[in-house]
This record gives structure tokens, sequence and C-alpha cells, in this order.
């Protein structure tokens, strides 16, 4: 770690919190009485998993964007995608306990299905399933990263392609013939791994799964950013022309960085699936990626932390405010973003370093103020130009 | 020049459609002498007169004649010996019944005004005879091929061609006389040779066939395939019909192609009209306004209101509120009413770009150098946008009806053209040359131009960039506004009809090139078109707009700057 020039405080902080969030919480879960002041809710468990998948997610937002300068805005695409292959595989898992009591899916059954299509065979297999978990989305961000690096496409029109993409795959995924459920999706999951999904042990076990992605993801980009490769691919942010004038493949590195995002936001969709019950492809519309976009923006790009505080943040604001205010919780979202972005374009965590930097500037000023006035300089009078 | 004379031709259009009101009534009084006529007439004269009827095609003719024809047409003779024909009015709470005078449709009455009112075993019924019932279904056979209307005149005609019945063919012939309109003259041959087809004689079957192929008879396409496929039919016919199958086919193929690429030019014109807004202020000042869709709904509601205005007054659901302003209020029908959407076209530019300009000031005015900002921030924007209109406006689409004029449609050569869509194409290139002509030859176009080719040495020249900014973001959001006004009349208005066009309309901008209008141009039209040739050939909306997408993402593969890229010698653009 020190060679990478990671300080000990960084390292302990972060340890003190993984612990808390991979040990502790859980813990407080299994182990004290429901009545107790300290008990965490199975409820909140499962609130919190899907808090810390969306995390996933972002980190890998905070990747291409704060890291790379990539601002992709398909990346709950790669999400959703995750979260389809490992529903495949819950949704096999159901068994007969579907209610038409048939090996196939239910919603195949109802669109007329005799047999599993082929595609689906494979997906009875946990493992198969985890693998394509990663996968999936990773092709798909190689074949599209290698199409657009390929013909210089960046900045914004990166952005508005990515976009295209989350589009058309949404208005793919809605159609029954895909075979994926259309606009229903997958739900009614009853089992993973042999275990009943709702048992409050196995969103436990879920959740304790998810925070140790969540940390590994954490750590992996951390280490990667602090390599050789780390300060390429924020040259490439900088200054692309400069890189590639300095004899590296841009190209490569961001296609690099773009795959491992989307694997990245695979495996929180399919961790995200089991607990939250449900895939559908409204979880892939355009306006997702938005979203998630903004939670790395309200958290601090450019920082790992950011993402994390960020996505955590606005998923508790969002659950809060739209409880509280049905109506006018979007609006509440929405000037929130514009704020964020105007006002604090580091987030939450830049937020003490731009105060520090407010102050000093008006300090300084406050400073030369004093010591103009100390020197006494008179101001010129342009008609004589002479000192009054 | 182009879109002034397409204008003029759509108005033209629509003076007979104003006419055939006034022509109505006059009409059915003509029509009601006649069959007063020849109910009175002496019975030898009365087949005759009813032969002549089928010149008053009205429904009280219809209505008339098919109420003789089954005995519920009475005669009452009054004390002075004239006789006055009429009709049943509905029985009174007494078990008696009034009568409805032919002649005008008043109440049947005496000398001193009151209501005459029988006992239904009283009444006397006008004579009929087999004679006269057989003269009588002929002529309402004729009134329903003789219909003012020349369009439901064709479909009667075509109808009794489908029908195949021998028994017609000097029904149509006796229309074919009188008819003037040629392309009704047209299709009553198609409906002969349609009949002939039926005739047992093999010639007459050929020369029928012969005709239809010439004709390239469209209505004529499930009779004959059936004709060219039936094993029994003499070889001579098959091979004609088989001749007349290819031929029409033929025709099929370039109508259905020809209205597609109609349709397609019009849905790329409405993109067009959505995405020049997008075109300016993306393309020109490098702003990515992810609210330009609700922009648009703006527009949408603006025109909404506009019309709520004009008709019945403008509710508010939520508030409470509902206004009307003194002197408006028009009934439906008035011409006053029907003209709101001109009069709405201004309104929404209007309040869109107000929005605009207050979105520019309150938040694009800070993210100009922050262009991947700028999407998120808008993205709020369109977010709280999107949940006011459905404050303001209630969460369902509300209803925006079209005045009569853009209604309807007429054909060329089998292709249907929608008067709505076909004005959208002239609406487009009206908006394009507005455009077009403001960037080349205004001084704000040069002001337009010069900001967006080097910021900093406008500013340098004197050129005041923020109002500038100001104006072109203003302009651009009121070119959405009137997207969204023309959209009300094709499409529906919502809180989030804004995000069912917004990919799309990125995707016109970056095809076409950025900051290039004829790219935009093209652009629109081409994806407009292709769309809609691959939604006819896969009959799979979706699956087309897809493969769209993929092609645009493979077309940015040869051309990354779009079609008609800004040259520039910058490194950095």
């Amino acid at each position: 770690m020190k060679a990478l020039g990671v300080s000990q405080r960084e390292v302990g902080i972060g340890a003190f919190l993984a612990f808390g969030l991979v040990v502790v919480i859980p813990c407080l879960n299994a182990f004290t009485p429901e009545a107790s002041a300290l008990h965490v809710s199975g409820f909140s468990i499962n609130l919190w998993g899907q808090y810390l998948c969306l995390a996933i997610a972002a980190i890998g937002i905070d990747l291409l964007w704060g890291y790379t300068g990539l601002l992709s805005l398909g990346q709950m695409l790669f999400f959703a995608l995750g979260g389809y292959a490992f529903g495949m595989h819950l949704m096999l898992m159901i068994g007969k306990l579907g209610q038409n009591n048939s090996d196939l899916p239910d919603f195949m059954v109802f669109l007329g299905y005799n047999r599993l299509p082929s595609h689906w065979e494979p997906f009875y297999s946990f493992t198969f399933a985890a693998a394509a978990v990663f996968l999936v989305p990773g092709l798909l961000a190689l074949i599209f990263g290698f199409l657009a690096f390929r013909s210089r496409i960046r900045g914004v029109y990166f952005s508005i392609l990515t976009q295209a993409l989350t589009y058309a795959a949404c208005l793919l995924f809605f159609r029954n013939e895909l075979t994926f459920g259309g606009n229903n999706g997958f739900t009614d999951f009853k089992t993973i791994l042999g275990a009943g999904i709702w048992n409050p042990a196995t969103q436990r076990g879920l959740y304790m799964v998810t925070a140790i992605s969540l940390v590994a993801c954490y750590v992996f980009c951390r280490w990667l950013t602090l390599t050789r490769f780390g300060k390429v691919q924020r040259a490439v942010r900088d200054s692309e022309n400069r890189v590639l004038f300095s004899g590296y493949a841009a190209a490569n590195y961001k296609l690099f960085t773009f795959v491992a995002a989307a694997m990245i936001a695979g495996l929180g969709g399919a961790l995200y699936v089991p607990q939250v019950g449900i895939i559908n492809p409204s979880y892939m519309t355009p306006a997702r990626s938005l979203e998630a976009v903004v939670w790395v923006a309200v958290g601090g790009r450019g920082t790992l932390i950011g993402p994390i505080v960020g996505a955590i943040g606005v998923n508790m604001l969002k659950s809060w405010a739209s409880r509280a205010y049905p109506a006018y919780w979007p609006i509440i979202l929405g000037l929130l973003f514009i704020l964020v972005v105007i006002f604090m374009p580091k987030g939450i965590v830049g937020l003490p370093e731009q105060i520090r930097g407010c102050l000093a500037r008006k300090r300084k000023r406050m400073h030369e103020r004093r010591e103009a006035e100390a020197l006494e300089i008179a101001p010129v009078d342009p008609a004589k130009g002479t000192a009054r | 020049m182009k879109c002034f004379s397409l204008c003029l031709v759509i108005l033209l259009a629509m003076l007979p459609a104003a006419g055939r009101g006034a022509d109505a009534g006059k009409n059915e009084t003509a029509a009601r002498a006649a069959l007063e006529q020849a109910i009175l007439a002496p019975e030898d004269d009365q087949a005759k007169a009813i032969g002549g009827l089928d010149e008053y095609p009205t429904a009280i003719m219809r209505e008339g004649l098919d109420a003789w024809r089954r005995g519920s047409l009475y005669l009452y003779t009054a004390p002075d010996g004239s006789r006055i024909p009429y009709r049943l009015d509905a029985p009174g709470p007494d078990g008696l019944v009034g009568g409805l005078r032919i002649a005008d449709g008043l109440p049947l009455q005496d000398a001193a005004g009151t209501a005459l009112r029988f006992k239904e075993k009283d009444l006397e019924p006008v004579d009929t005879s087999a004679k006269l019932r057989k003269a009588i279904k002929s002529a309402l056979d004729l009134l329903a091929l003789s219909d003012p209307d020349p369009e439901a005149r064709k479909n009667a005609i075509l109808k009794t061609g489908m029908q195949q019945r021998v028994a017609s063919i000097p029904l149509l012939e006796a229309r074919l006389q009188k008819e003037t309109a040629r392309s009704v003259k047209n299709s009553i041959n198609e409906a002969m040779a349609l009949i002939r087809l039926a005739m047992p004689d093999e010639t007459a079957k050929v020369a029928a066939l012969e005709e239809l192929g010439k004709m390239q008879s469209l209505a004529s396409k499930s009779l004959v395939q059936k004709l060219a496929k039936d094993e029994t039919a003499p070889p001579a016919v098959r091979k004609a019909a088989g001749r007349t199958l290819a031929s029409i086919e033929e025709h099929l193929f370039w109508v259905d192609f020809l209205g597609t690429i109609f349709r397609g030019v019009s849905l790329g014109s409405v993109l067009l009209v959505v995405a020049l807004g997008l075109a300016i202020t993306f393309g020109l000042m490098g702003v990515i306004n992810m609210a330009h869709g609700e922009m648009m709904v703006v527009g949408g509601y603006a025109t909404y209101l506009v019309q709520a205005v004009f008709g019945s007054g403008a509710a508010l659901a939520p508030f409470g509120w509902s206004f009307t302003l003194p002197g408006f209020g028009f009934a439906e029908t008035s011409v006053a009413y029907q003209s709101y959407f001109i009069f709405a076209l201004p309104v929404a530019f209007i309040s869109a770009a107000l929005v605009g300009l207050l979105l520019e000031r309150s938040v694009i005015q800070f993210l100009y150098r922050r262009p991947l900002e700028s999407l998120l921030a808008t993205w709020g924007v369109s977010l709280v946008m999107q949940q006011m209109f459905r404050l303001v406006f209630g969460p369902a689409n509300v209803p925006v009806y079209s005045p009569n004029w853009l209604l309807g449609s007429f054909v060329v050569n089998d292709i249907t053209m929608n008067y709505n869509r076909v004005f959208v194409i002239g609406f487009a290139i009206l908006i394009v040359l507005g455009t077009a002509l403001l960037l080349a030859r205004t001084p704000l176009g040069l002001l337009i131009r010069a900001v967006m080719q080097n910021r900093a040495m406008a500013s340098c020249l004197g050129v005041r960039t923020e109002r500038v900014n100001l104006l072109t973001f203003a302009f651009g959001s009121g070119l959405a506004g009137l997207a969204g006004a023309f959209l009300s009349q094709i499409g529906n208005i919502g809180p989030s009809t804004g995000q069912t066009y917004i990919v799309d309309c990125f995707m016109v901008v970056v095809v076409g090139g950025v900051g290039n209008l004829l790219g935009t141009v093209i652009s629109a039209l081409g994806i407009g078109t292709i769309d809609q040739i691959l939604q006819t050939l896969l009959r799979n909306p979706v699956i087309g707009k897809v493969l769209v997408l993929v092609g645009i993402i493979l077309f940015l593969q040869w051309r990354p700057q779009g079609l008609f890229a800004t040259r520039s010698r910058g490194l950095e653009s």
C-alpha cells in the first residue's frame, strides 16, 4: 500500500468503515433483540443492501466520468443487464413453485411457450449465471466501446450515443419476443442457492455479499487509479490529444475502463435483483442512467468515496421525499440537482475544500485591501494624470 | 415562395368544404318538394316521378322513400279537399299520434293552428304497388350512388361493384350518364368491370380482367386473386387473371412505397421541426438542453390553453381556476374557433421562448464552459418541469382538437395524403427557411454566428455575447414551442411527451453535424424516411427503431463528426 502512496490514515478510516458495513451492521441485525435501540431491522438491512448495490454502480460511473472524463449515460443499462442475467437464474430456480405449476417461468406459460428457449438452458447453473453477470455487460461494452473509441467519439457525443444505446435496448426489452418477460420483466423469485429468498438470514447474507462487493470494487478502483494506468487515465481526461502525442493508445485505456465500469455495474445489478425482488425494462430507461450520474455529481466525482455517499444520500432522500411529499419529490430532486451542479461542482465530498477555498480567497482579498490601505496608494485621477 | 404556394393550395382545398354546409338547407327543401310531388302525382305518372328522385341525394329523401316502401307514409285529406302527405310523430301519452308534414317537416295542423292527433286505426297510408316498390328500390340504390360527397359516392359505387350483382349494371350505367366528376366515372367503370367478372361468359370475363389490369384496380385484387387460383376456371381466364394480378401488384408496390416515403418525409418533418430548436441551442451554442422536450411541451400546453380560451374557457384543475376572456367562447363549429390554431402558433413560440429566457438566466448562463454539467442541470430542470405540468394540467394527456381544415385527406393515384401530414411538411419548410434567413441575413444572425465561431474574439470586438446567448437560447426554445404546437395536432400532449422525442432529436443533430442547419434537415428527413421504410418492411415499429439507432452508431464510425462537419484548425474542438 505504501508503495502506491496511500496514507496510513486513509487505510485506517477505510478499514474502519468497511468493518462497520460488512460486519457490524449484519451483527446488529442478527444478534441484538428487536426491542434494543441498537437493533437493525430486516427491512433496513434490505433497504441498505439496495443502496449499496446502487453505490457499486455509482463507483463504476465515477471511474468512467470522474477519472477518465467519459460521461456514459448508459451505466444503468449494464446494471440492468447484470440484473437480467442473474434474474434468469432466479426465474429458473422458481421451478414448479410458480403459479402455473410448470417448469417454465410463468410469463412463458402465459405467452404460450412449450419448452424453454435454448439460450435459457445454461442459466440453470449458478456459476454460468454468475459469469454472465460480468460477461454480458462486459461484451456489450466491449463492442460498443470499440466502435465508439475507434472513431474517436468523445465528450458530449459519447454521452448522447450511450443514451441512444440505452434507449434502443430499453425499447427491445419491452418486447415479449425477446423472451425476457416484456414490460413485466422477472419477479416472484422464490429461492437462491436453495435458500428461501425472503428469509431474514438470506437477506442478511445478500447484504453482506453486497457490502463485501462494494468494498472490493472500491479497493480495486482505488488501486487502479494509483497505478501508472490510473495516471494515463487521468491524463486522458485532462488532455486526450497530449496523451496521443505522447504515444499512448488512449482508446485502449478508455475501452478497458468502459468495460470495467460495465462489469462493475453488472455486479451491482445482479446483487440488486434478489434484494428488490424484481427486474424490468423500466430500470433501463435513459432517465435511470441520468439519475445515476446525478448521484455521482451530488456525491462528488473524481473521488471514489463521493459516488458512494451520493448514491446512498440521494436514494435516502428519494425514499423519504417520495413518502413525505409524493406530489413534490421530483421537484425537490430536480432542484437539488440544479443547485448541486451550479454551486457545488465538487459535490458533497468536495464541499469542505470548496468552503476552505472560498474562505482563503476572501481572506486573501481582505489582506490585499488592508495592505493597499496601509500603503495609501491614492487612486489616479485620469483627467489630470496625477495623484489627487 | 414554394411554401406560400403550398399554403395557398391547402387553403383552396378547404374552400369547397366551407361551401358545402350552406347548400345543404336548400337541397333539403327541394328534396321535400319533389318527394311530395311524387306522392301526390296521378298513379300512372308516379313510377316516372320516383325515377327522377335520385337527383335529390339528401337524408330526408332516403328516409322518405324508405318509409313509403314500408307503407309508413300517410295522407291527410283536409276539409278543403287538399291532400297532405306526412310521417308519424312519436305517440303521445293518450295513445294518439301526431304527424310531421313531408313538405316542411312541421307538425300537421288544422286551419285554426292546433296540432292534429289521430288514432292508429284511422290512418290512411299512401298507396303502394309492387311496381312502385320496385321503382322506389332502384331509386334508393341510385341515391346511395349519388351522395353529394364524391368520396362517399365512390365508396358506394365500389361497394356495389364488390357485391358483383349483374342486376346493378344498368343502375351504374344510368349513373355514368349523369356523373360529372372524372374520378367517380373511373370508379363506376371499375365497379362495372368488377361485376362483369362474375358473368358466366368467358370473353366478358377476360375483357373485364384486361380492363381491371389497365386500371390497376386495387379494389379488385382479392377477386382477381381468387380467379387466378381457381382450378375450375378456363385457362384463358386464369391467364388473364394472372396478368392482371401482376399489374395490380406492381401498382400496389409503388403505392405502398410512395406512401411510405410520404409518411417518412412527414415524420422526418416532425423530427426536423423538433430538432431545429436543438440544432440551435446544442449545435450553435454547445448547450446540452435535456429540457428541450419540455420546452416543446410548453408549446403544446400553450396551444391547449389557446384552444380552451377560444372554446368554453380554460380550467386548471388543481387550483380550481377557470377563466374565460370576454368576447371569446366561440361555438365549436364557428370560423373563429376553427382558426384558434393560427393564434396558438405565436403564443406557443412566445411562451416557450419566455421559459427559455428564464432558464438561460437562472441556470444555463453559469454552465457555458461546462457542457457535460449543463446536461445534468437541465435534466434537473426537465424533472421539475414535468412535475409542474403534472400538477397544473394533471397527469393525463390533454385533448387538443385539430381544426376541421387539418382533418381529412386527399388521394393522388391511390396514395392517401392526410392534410395534417402535408401541413407539417409545409410548416417545416417554412420554419427552416425562416431560421436560415434569420441566421444568414439579419444582424442578430451575424452576431449569433460570430459568437458561435469564436466567443472570445466576438467579445473583444464589442459583441455583447451574454445578450446574444440569451436571445439565441430563447429563439431555440421558441422553435421547440412551435414544434410542440404542431405536435399537438398529430400526437398527444402530456407531462412526459417531451421524453419520447429527446433521444431522437439529439440523434438528428449529431448525425447532421453539429452547427449545421442543412445537415439537420437532411438527417431529419433521412432518419424519418428510413424509420418508416424499416417499419413497413419489418412490420414491427420497435425493431425498426432499434435498427435505426444501430445504423446511426455505425454511421458515426464512418463520419464521426456527422454529415457536415464544421471545419476547424483547432485541435480541441
